[in-house]
């Protein structure tokens, strides 16, 4: 189907919803050939998620618990965000679901990009000692 | 093992480290959790459907108070925290095939699932393609699914929402006579649940399933004639 203007776009002028604009240190992160659905096969590993997906729910269900980012609203960010900023080539899966609540959870104030950069540095040293 | 740390596992964790440091919520929290959604899969929902088959009083209990009814195969819907999880309301509806009527689930508001019974959902199920595509051509999509049904067989599509959530209960397929219900339970795969697959004995596991992309994506906020 194409041809015609696309009834969903936005004017040329109008610009996305703060919500939508990219995050500097998540775009340089995004990489397609890292996620799990790629990086699995190389390595012979079978399992179809990423080990760290469990850890992502459990930290998802609990912010809605809490009432700090409801299911429905991380949802609904998640499909406009996995659409248009973090339109992998892998399609939805763990990874899309992981950077978009890091997305919300940024945009809302929860976190700052300083300090979430300078966590990531030190869990990949943790990670990386031997 | 994947001998590669990516960026995304280490993401995860400081998200998760900062939100618990800024009290967002507890490390027990979390751990609660974790455990419980370690241990769920659609393993609890073949039980169901097997005793279900095996047990006509069973049955109907399902189909009255499934809630009640997986409380006598060990499952409670009221875990982990006394009232469910925050996605998984307690009202639950099994929906009956028969000759004439096939059921299929979907949520097309975000990603509703019966986890206590179905474990995680896939990916396919989550995605914008699928929710959008399977109420408006459920034929077409299942046989994308390498489902074909007879014109005869009503289709009805169940659109899960917050309050409530649907699992299929299949009818039991031709050849499986005096099977237990162990032997049952091993055909009826998750895909049976949710309705994209029908059990058949001698099929033991669902195919891998693309998750496509939706085309042209809209927005959730799009006025319904501006849909494509």
């Amino acid at each position: 189907m194409s041809g015609g203007p696309d009834p969903s776009s936005a004017d040329a002028g109008d610009q996305p919803p703060p919500e939508a604009a990219p995050i500097a240190l998540l775009e340089t992160l995004w990489n397609d050939e890292k996620t799990w659905k790629k990086l699995a096969p190389r390595y012979g590993v079978i399992e179809p998620d990423p080990p760290w997906k469990i850890s992502l729910f459990a930290t998802c269900e609990c912010l809605s618990a809490e009432a700090v980012l409801p299911s429905l609203e991380r949802r609904h960010a998640e499909d406009r965000l996995g659409e248009t900023v973090y339109n992998g080539v892998s399609g939805p899966g763990p990874e899309q679901q992981l950077v978009a609540l890091a997305h919300q959870m940024l945009r809302r104030g929860l976190l700052t990009e300083a300090e979430l950069a300078v966590r990531m540095k030190a869990v990949r040293s943790r990670l990386e000692e031997t | 093992m994947v001998e590669e740390i990516t960026d995304f596992e280490v993401l995860e964790i400081a998200v998760r480290e900062l939100a618990i440091e800024k009290g967002l919520f507890t490390a027990d929290d979390h751990r609660r959790f974790t455990e419980w959604a370690e241990q769920i899969g659609p393993a609890a929902g073949s039980r169901l459907v097997a005793k279900a088959w095996t047990d006509p009083a069973f049955k109907a209990r399902v189909l009255s108070d499934p809630v009640a009814a997986c409380r006598e195969i060990g499952i409670d819907w009221t875990e982990p925290t006394g009232s469910g999880t925050p996605s998984d309301y307690m009202h639950l509806r099994v929906l009956e095939d028969t000759p004439t009527v096939h059921h299929v689930i979907v949520c097309t508001l975000c990603s509703c699932y019966p986890r206590p019974l179905l474990g995680h959902s896939p990916y396919w199920y989550r995605s914008p393609n699928y929710r959008r595509r399977l109420i408006r051509w459920p034929r077409q999509v299942l046989t994308e699914f390498g489902l074909n049904l007879p014109p005869e067989v009503e289709v009805r599509v169940e659109d899960s929402n917050q309050k409530c959530r649907f699992m299929v209960l299949p009818m039991r397929p031709e050849g499986t006579d005096n099977w237990t219900e162990a032997q049952l339970a091993e055909i009826v795969t998750r895909d049976c649940m949710i309705g994209v697959a029908l059990p058949k004995a001698g099929r033991t596991a669902d195919d891998v399933r693309p998750v496509s992309r939706a085309r042209r994506p809209v927005p959730h906020d799009a006025a319904p004639d501006a849909v494509p």
